[in-house]
């Protein structure tokens, strides 16, 4: 080990070496604390699990779902899966050659240049900005239910529909919800295990509830299981169609991450796909299960606790647990609370991450690249995009009744439009490599070419259809509907904020700070 | 080159971190040492609930080695120093890893955090350093990184009492006055450090008397060619006695750990910690027994 006296001192070599930086960097085995390290398969599992959420997913998502395409829901969760899967390949390979915590962002802007890459960007903010404002707003719901359960006082659950009691304990899940995620504050792997654990288990026991009371004739509005319900091709309409597989991108949404996350595991390379497959089977059944036995107990009329009863949709396991589990619906109450409360950290992370690359390559005010000297977090980004989401969640509060289900269809839309603009970006920065390989013909032109294009179609075609004032929950501002105007919205003030910069930053607009790149050279 | 000791800074890039770097160049010019800041990243194993995302990785370690870079542009030419960053589960832990990686005999570390109260407050990366450190950790008092890197050291003073942990401490203390050249004071707690209730006449008379002995015991320990001045510190609390005593800027107090503390790691007794709370120069608390 030297020791030179300039003070310009290198890092020693150990420490030198970053992954996926300058070549021959990667050393075999990088000991203790040389290397960020990583976590183990159940590790990703439980994170891949924790990131999506089921309990809250499936809560805020099978309502709105089940307005579109009825009792085919199971046949949208099936086929909404295949988009999510041919873009996360994309996204993966994206990962692999340029790892960036700007992800989207950092990838469409070398892909397309600056303009586009902002706005996929803006999109990713948006997008995980509106789920965090709806995490905290079902985890309102929730906690005053299990407050209500736990006293068996029902006239506390109502609390929660106070616009004004709702915003306020919202704020403070959200201050909480920065305050962890500034300090950058984990849960024991074995907390997370336990939490991740019982919310699988709760679930399942919901659906095996709500069978068992359909079998004993006790269901709501019993409705005979068909496998026509797996069938796509049943849904009647395809503006249905796109809405409920926008829907149900929503539900696999962050289960991408267990595909990327372990890139560099200490052993197995097999490790990342392994983890991202069992994690995605999991959801998949669990969320088979829940539709399937939530259509056969309360059926998709619009009675009392029928799935079509707008006044249940946004929010359904909230009014079905107890009509199901009686006494037990506390254990609902707080699966979805946890789960919301877990997935409300990791959300935090993407906005805080992506908003952070844009002000370290210029697209932003540099004040957004600082990192918290003390907890390593994007400190000044993560205050940034709370105080969006309150703002934001409080405006929707007070300006729609439907707020839950609007911000989830609106939420979408944006998953589309930035995923969508990532996948094209896969398939136009690999353009040189397309044909190298059987392989590159399928993972870097066929799958997010294909994915891309689908999420594209899916994108317009719930744009134009939320238009129409009776889309989506039926809220509507000035006679269009409010998914159209909240998405227009979004998209337009990232048009105007992005001109504003190009005014005040023009350098990164001119591709001086991140370039685009030509084409991907040859290995 | 080998022989020369080693000094680890544990590195943030705040005025705490800047405070340690300050505290640990002017230790290392003064004894010779060379020093290897460290900044400690949080590891990604210990994570249960954020993915992990190798761009953002590679965007603190780079965001690091700057801090690194222009923290050791501070420092001077002087010192000889070399640049590290590690992974660890926390702060503490790093740091102690480093410290066995490099085989280094001291830990530096800012005491105070926020900074709000000066130096009366020990910051919670301190806190867990003292109570698991098998190495002996120097505190960095807020406002160390105003103090000139050519102060030096100018004298080091040794916290006596007659409680295990004794021999450790005075061979570190022995060890920093020959490396830095400089006078070794003795300092008996004895006569302060009594159970409370006791007559207070009785008790100062008994305390002088012990703490004298004390003092002839340890001077006697002491090596030869070891220039040792003694002094009893009194008053009627260890607030008292600390204020009482004269401090020179560029001294350095060493302390024992606690009798608490498990064999060979550290743990700040009460009596270490009110004195942190008073000391206006920087403290080293040594293990029982070190290495």
């Amino acid at each position: 080990m030297t020791h030179p006296s300039d003070p310009q001192a290198p890092l020693t070599a150990a420490s030198s070496a970053i992954p996926g930086t300058a070549a021959g960097s990667e050393t075999a085995k990088k000991g203790k604390g040389l290397s960020a390290g990583s976590v183990g398969l159940i590790g990703a599992i439980v994170i891949g699990i924790s990131c999506i959420a089921p309990a809250y997913t499936l809560t805020a998502a099978l309502g709105p779902t089940v307005s579109e395409v009825g009792v085919q829901v199971p046949a949208i969760i099936l086929v909404g899966f295949i988009p999510m899967l041919l873009v996360a390949f994309g996204y993966r390979e994206l990962n692999r050659r340029m790892p960036d915590s700007g992800t989207s962002f950092t990838w469409a802007t070398r892909a397309f240049g600056p303009w586009v890459g902002w706005m996929a960007g803006w999109g990713l903010i948006a997008a995980t900005i509106l789920v965090l404002s709806n995490l905290a707003g079902i985890a309102v719901d929730f906690l005053f239910l299990l407050i209500s359960q736990i006293v068996g006082n029902p006239d506390i659950a109502e609390i929660a529909m106070n616009p004004f009691v709702n915003v306020v304990t919202c704020l403070l899940f959200m201050l909480g919800a920065t305050w962890i995620s500034y300090r950058d504050m984990q849960t024991t792997q074995k907390l997370q295990y336990w939490l991740v654990g019982f919310q699988v288990l709760v679930l399942v026991l919901f659906s095996v509830a709500a069978l068992v009371e359909v079998a004993n004739g006790n269901a709501f509005d019993a409705t005979a299981i068909e496998w026509s319900w797996f069938n796509p091709f049943a849904i009647d309409s395809f503006s249905a169609f796109a809405a409920g597989l926008s829907l149900s991108i929503f539900i696999f949404w962050g289960w991408d991450v267990t595909l990327t996350m372990n890139e560099e595991t200490k052993g197995s390379s097999k490790t990342p796909g392994q983890a991202a497959t069992i994690t995605v089977v999991t959801i998949v059944i669990l969320y088979l299960l829940i539709a399937v036995s939530l259509i056969a107990f309360a059926g998709v009329g619009d009675g009392e606790y029928g799935l079509g009863n707008p006044d249940i949709q946004d929010n359904v396991f909230f009014h079905l647990a107890g009509p199901i589990l009686g006494p037990l619906a506390v254990l609902v109450s707080l699966a979805v609370l946890t789960s919301s409360a877990s997935s409300l950290q990791s959300t935090f992370v993407s906005p805080a991450r992506t908003l952070l690359a844009m002000g370290h390559y210029g697209a932003l005010p540099e004040k957004f690249a600082k990192v918290s000297p003390r907890f390593f977090t994007p400190g000044y980004a993560t205050i940034v995009s709370a105080i969006v989401a309150s703002v934001f969640y409080t405006v929707m509060r007070f300006l729609s009744e439907n707020v839950l289900w609007d911000t989830i269809t609106a939420l979408g839309m944006m998953i589309c439009f930035y995923y969508g603009i990532t996948a094209f970006a896969c398939v136009w920065y690999f353009r040189a490599q397309w044909f190298r390989s059987v392989r590159n013909v399928f993972f870097t032109l066929l799958f997010p070419l294909i994915g891309g294009v689908i999420l594209g179609v899916l994108f317009f075609t719930t744009l134009i259809d939320s238009m129409d004032p009776d889309y989506g929950s039926g809220s509507s501002v000035g006679g269009l509907g409010l998914v159209f105007v909240l998405g227009m919205v979004v998209l337009l003030g990232g048009v105007v904020v992005m001109l504003w910069q190009w005014h005040k930053r023009p350098a990164f607009f001119r591709g001086e700070t991140l370039t685009a790149a030509e084409t991907e050279s040859p290995e | 080159m080998s022989a020369a000791p080693r000094i680890v800074a544990g590195y943030t890039a705040d005025d705490s971190g800047a405070d340690a770097l300050a505290l640990a160049g002017r230790l290392a010019r003064a004894s010779g040492a060379l020093l290897e800041v460290v900044m400690v990243l949080p590891s990604e194993a210990r994570n249960a609930s954020v993915p992990t995302d190798a761009g953002y990785e590679r965007f603190l370690k780079e965001q690091s080695r700057a801090w690194l870079t222009t923290a050791s542009r501070a420092l001077g030419d002087d010192v000889e120093r070399a640049l590290h960053i590690r992974y660890a589960e926390s702060f503490a832990e790093g740091l102690i890893q480093a410290a066995h990686e490099f085989g280094a005999r001291l830990i530096v570390v800012g005491a105070a955090r926020g900074g709000l109260f000066g130096r009366s407050r020990i910051g919670s990366v301190a806190d867990e350093l003292l109570h698991s450190s098998d190495v002996p950790v120097a505190l960095a008092p807020a406002g160390s990184r105003e103090v000139p890197v050519d102060l030096g050291v100018t004298r080091v003073t040794t916290m006596i009492g007659t409680r295990p942990g004794a021999d450790a401490l005075l061979e570190a203390s022995v060890r920093l006055a020959r490396q830095t050249e400089t006078p070794l004071r003795l300092l008996s707690l004895a006569s302060i450090d009594l159970p409370a209730g006791l007559d207070e006449h009785l008790a100062a008379l008994t305390g002088s008397a012990h703490a004298d002995e004390v003092l002839d015991e340890a001077r006697r320990a002491l090596p030869d060619g070891i220039a040792a001045s003694a002094a009893t510190a009194t008053g009627s609390s260890i607030e008292d006695a600390v204020r009482a005593l004269d401090w020179e800027p560029g001294e350095m107090v060493l302390v024992g750990s606690s009798r608490l503390a498990a064999p060979r790691h550290l743990f700040l007794g009460s009596t270490a910690a009110k004195m942190l709370r008073e000391l206006p120069v920087p403290m080293i608390v040594v293990p029982r027994t070190t290495a």
